[in-house]
């Protein structure tokens, strides 16, 4: 080992400017920090999660401008302008209690880690539909990895999603889940 | 439920269908689960004073340390404490089984994840840049990477008196009849070698929690981790605190699948707590989780079976090596569970002699894995019986009915056996899958083909090791019926397990029922492994709801001036005449919580046969039908679709049944298809999910799971459980279904595409 350590610079700090959530917030972060970490490090976001940091498992997956993306390969100065969607700014969007309810009801989950990403790729899956887009909705979730439930519950989560007329023509209301049954 | 007449007259088949599921659903905590509500031991970020930890690992494989020098890291901005293992009060070691693996390494490495040293510092970064400031001096040992050679090589652990200072960590031997002799009487004899790989957990949560210092010399943890009670144990004895100061707190955890049975970042974080007087946070990235973390024992066996001109099975041999890497962890119990799945629980065979020896090497660490051992031998046991087959002319499955034990029989090692269902009859069932009925097609590109393997699984921990747990009930304040359990909660959907059970018992609706899993203060249940805890619950709860109810129902009577024999429990509260006259609330405002609670622990069922060791006595049952398509252009196979025959006792939650059974097979096809932690001198080849591929939704088979239910109405242990049940019949089925697509059979596992290709090559040249 070197007798001569430097101790690395600190990044300068800088302002970034974005929308979370449909409000306008000011983080201070290095430009080379992950989205991914500043969600975290405020508190206030945990449904986006550390799995992999290469982009692979889709566990920190939040919307970019409505397209599904991996935080962790986005930077803080790429952020400036644009509008950044988790699961917590999402709970009253009808696509995704749509979303909630089929996987809640299919059982599509065990352990809950990764699902918050899936939820946000099938959101931007269904909008994408919504707008045209003929791309099979199982392709929204091939960039996300689960290792307890073998896809199944997914599968007939997707298939209830995929049914003709839905969700655009269901009540977007959910089945009050969240309600005292 | 769609029900069928099942094949044969034997039994109740059901198939889980999206209708049961749906129906079913505990939806109130999965919706919580959905939208990122629930709290994993990293999202606590309210702690105040929080610290984060970050810890060194060796940079070599196997070296002695001659110069730990921690001065320049103590310098660095936002460092609070830097330990290494002159800092450990207590016993700077831990182990389930064994405790032979450091906190932190002074004198001597052993593998890659080995620790040396762990820093705290305000930021995660501060932490790291520290650990970059330790200087380690190594001097390099040899590197043992060859589990067959490793026994003649470097005993790693020289202290190891029992074994002679040799890398040899168990032996063990099961055996049964007159081998020689029933190997003289064989009309076919098969030998072959098979191999299974180091497959990594992969749970989607790594390894993280908090360690909070009490002010008084004690720590509360909460973490990612498989037993509270356990792992409270032993980070007192590291510590050097009285066990009564160390809380561990299990949190909701993001997968496990055994690979957080062991201690993690527990001894560190509690350390760095200890030290600093603060709060300390560690979350392992992935590249320190696949470096670090245990994984499945590879297993190197060569078998040798034989049956006679009936084809009825005479001997069988099996000769294996694992390789449990640089610690024991649970590697003895591996190995015993290995050999007892290598007996063949499922057939009759006259005479049979299982060995398998467990040795040290370099190759990270290798522990408890769903499946546990049982699956490794069953890939090899099945693909035996099924070259046994070829070699009489006849089906497979016709060899399989031959040789299944009867209900009444004895199992492989003679121990008294409760199954659920006639293994016969599950084999019926998987030969009338329709997946048989499609024909197999070649398109030029795909080539298609079925087949199957069956696999036994005992539950509970096995011989040798104290298996009983315990259970609480009580009404809490609020007015729930509060049960509380020592499991951890990591997705295996016990939660809704037991939230049906006590609903069924009591008679309350969900909304009324609270579960508390995974403190060290509340009851001890044991270690959530070995496919027991739903076995426990489901006894100790029969054993505490009647008396609870007695106790509350007699409370409820002085309170309401009503007759106890008319007094009912039900929705929200307890009824008179079919009218409420005491909400749950009410009830519990009314007495202390104390007053009006029930405990009580029981011995995990066991065989009552006299004489140690004894085989499993809760055996359940899996047949599993594979579909896979072979591309002949790159060898690739694709797993299309699996069906699943399963007997594993009462079903109590449809979709935690399934769910496991689905979960279980995907795993299972990734350590058959694609998954290996490849190490080369030592070193894992791959550090992330991006070189290390696990199945994803495109990569899954459509799965149907068919539920064969014929336990005895007198069965005092109807509910199984069948975490583990899913994973044992996948591997052998996928390569039976290879060979019917493609004429080759392959024996190492994963498949590579590479060598499948080449071995079809040479066989279409043969034709």
């Amino acid at each position: 080992m070197s007798d001569h350590y430097q101790v690395p610079e600190t990044p300068a700090q800088e302002n970034i400017s974005f929308e979370l959530n449909g409000e306008a917030v000011t983080r201070s972060a290095p430009s080379g920090e992950t989205l991914l970490d500043i969600l975290r490090e405020s508190g206030q976001i945990t449904s986006a999660r550390a799995g992999c940091r290469v982009g692979r498992c889709g566990a920190c997956q939040v919307l970019l401008d409505g397209r599904a993306v991996p935080s962790c390969l986005v930077m803080a100065w790429q952020l400036p302008g644009h509008h950044v969607e988790t699961v917590e700014g999402l709970n009253k969007d009808p696509d995704f209690l749509s979303v909630r309810d089929a996987l809640a009801s299919e059982s599509a989950l065990q352990c809950g880690y990764c699902t918050p990403g899936f939820a946000v790729s099938l959101v931007a899956g269904i909008r994408q539909r919504r707008q045209g887009s003929t791309v099979d909705l199982t392709e929204s979730v091939a960039g996300n990895l689960c290792r307890c439930t073998g896809y199944g519950g997914l599968r007939r989560a997707i298939d209830q999603l995929s049914a003709p007329g839905y969700p655009d023509e269901a009540d977007g209301q959910g089945a009050s889940l969240s309600e005292e049954q | 439920m769609a029900h069928e007449n099942s094949p044969g007259g034997v039994g109740n088949l059901v198939t889980l269908d999206g209708d049961s599921i749906r129906k079913a659903t505990s939806a109130m905590d999965l919706a919580q689960r959905i939208e990122g509500r629930l709290a994993y031991a990293t999202d606590q970020r309210d702690l105040s004073g929080l610290l984060y930890g970050a810890i060194l690992r060796s940079a070599c494989a196997h070296a002695l340390i001659t110069r730990v020098d921690i001065s320049k890291a103590l310098e660095m901005p936002g460092v609070h404490a830097v330990i290494k293992a002159n800092d450990v009060p207590g016993l700077n070691c831990f182990g389930i089984v064994i405790r032979d693996q450091p906190v932190f390494c002074d004198e001597r490495v052993r593998y890659e994840g080995d620790a040396i040293a762990a820093v705290a510092a305000d930021t995660p970064e501060q932490a790291r840049a520290a650990l970059d400031a330790i200087e380690v001096d190594y001097q390099p040992l040899p590197v043992v990477s060859d589990a067959a050679l490793a026994e003649q090589q470097t005993a790693l652990h020289n202290s190891h008196e029992k074994h002679g200072g040799s890398n040899l960590l168990a032996r063990e031997t099961l055996e049964c009849g007159d081998l020689d002799d029933a190997f003289s009487r064989c009309a076919v004899i098969v030998e072959h070698h098979y191999q299974t790989p180091r497959q990594m957990h992969a749970f989607m949560e790594t390894e993280g929690g908090v360690a909070i210092p009490d002010g008084k010399g004690g720590v509360l943890f909460r973490v990612s981790c498989q037993s509270g009670h356990r792992d409270a144990e032993q980070l007192a004895d590291i510590l050097g605190v009285a066990h009564e100061q160390v809380t561990v707190e299990s949190t909701v955890t993001g997968g496990a699948f055994g690979g957080k049975d062991e201690l993690t970042v527990q001894p560190a974080a509690g350390l760095l707590a200890l030290k600093t007087g603060r709060p300390v946070m560690i979350h392992l990235d992935r590249f320190e989780s696949c470096r670090t973390g245990m994984k499945r024992h590879p297993v190197s066996v060569k078998m040798t079976t034989g049956c006679d001109a009936e084809g009825r099975l005479l001997a069988h041999k099996a000769e294996a090596i694992l390789d449990t890497g640089a610690y024991a962890s649970l590697g003895p119990a591996v190995l015993e569970n290995y050999l007892d799945h290598a007996t063949a629980p499922l057939y009759r065979i006259e005479a049979y002699r299982v060995s398998g020896r467990l040795v040290y090497t370099n190759n990270g660490v290798c522990g408890a894995f769903r499946g546990f051992g049982g699956n490794q031998a069953t890939f090899a046991v099945e693909s035996q019986l099924d070259e046994l087959a070829h070699g009489l002319g006849i089906e497979p499955a016709a060899l399989r009915r031959i040789n299944l034990r009867s209900p009444g029989d004895a199992g492989s090692r003679n121990q008294t056996v409760r199954w659920t269902a006639p293994p016969a009859g599950v084999l019926a069932a998987a030969v009338a899958s329709p997946l048989w009925s499609r024909p197999d097609t070649d398109t030029g590109r795909w080539l298609t083909g079925t087949g199957m393997a069956m696999g036994a699984q005992g539950n509970g921990l096995g011989d040798g090791l104290p298996d009983s747990g315990g259970g609480r009930i009580s009404l809490s304040p609020a007015g729930r019926i509060c049960v509380e359990f020592g499991f951890s909660d990591y997705g295996q959907n016990i939660v809704e397990s037991i939230i049906r059970s006590v609903c069924n018992g009591v008679g309350c609706r969900e909304a009324d029922v609270e579960v508390l899993l995974g403190s060290s203060r509340g009851p001890d249940s044991g270690p959530t492994s070995a496919s027991r805890s739903t076995v426990l619950v489901h006894g100790v709860l029969a054993s505490i709801l009647p008396r609870w109810m007695d106790v509350v129902r007699g409370h409820a009577s002085r309170v309401s001036g009503h007759l106890e024999e008319g007094l009912a429990f039900g929705p929200g509260g307890v009824f008179f005449n079919g009218r409420q006259v005491l909400s749950y609330r009410e009830l519990a405002e009314s007495a202390s919580p104390d007053e009006m609670a029930a405990s009580a622990s029981r011995d995990f069922p066991v065989a009552p046969d006299s004489g140690q060791p004894v085989g499993r006595y809760l055996q359940l049952q899996i047949a599993t039908v594979a579909r896979v398509a072979v591309d002949r252009l790159t060898g690739r196979v694709r797993v299309t679709d699996l069906h699943h025959v399963t007997a594993a006792g009462r079903v109590i939650y449809p979709p935690g049944y399934l769910g496991q059974i689905e979960g279980a097979a995907v795993m299972g096809q990734g350590m058959a298809l694609t998954e290996d932690m490849t190490t080369r001198d030592g070193s894992y080849l791959a550090d992330n999910l991006d070189q290390y591929l696990i199945p994803t939704f495109h990569d899954a088979p459509l799965q149907r799971v068919d539920v064969l239910d014929d336990t005895p109405e007198d069965d005092p242990f109807p509910v199984r459980g069948v975490g583990e049940l899913g994973i044992e019949a996948v591997a052998p089925a996928i390569t039976a279904a290879i060979e019917a697509a493609t004429g080759v059979r392959v024996r190492r596992l994963p498949v590579d595409p590479g060598d499948l290709l080449v071995a079809m090559a040479a066989k279409e040249q043969t034709l």
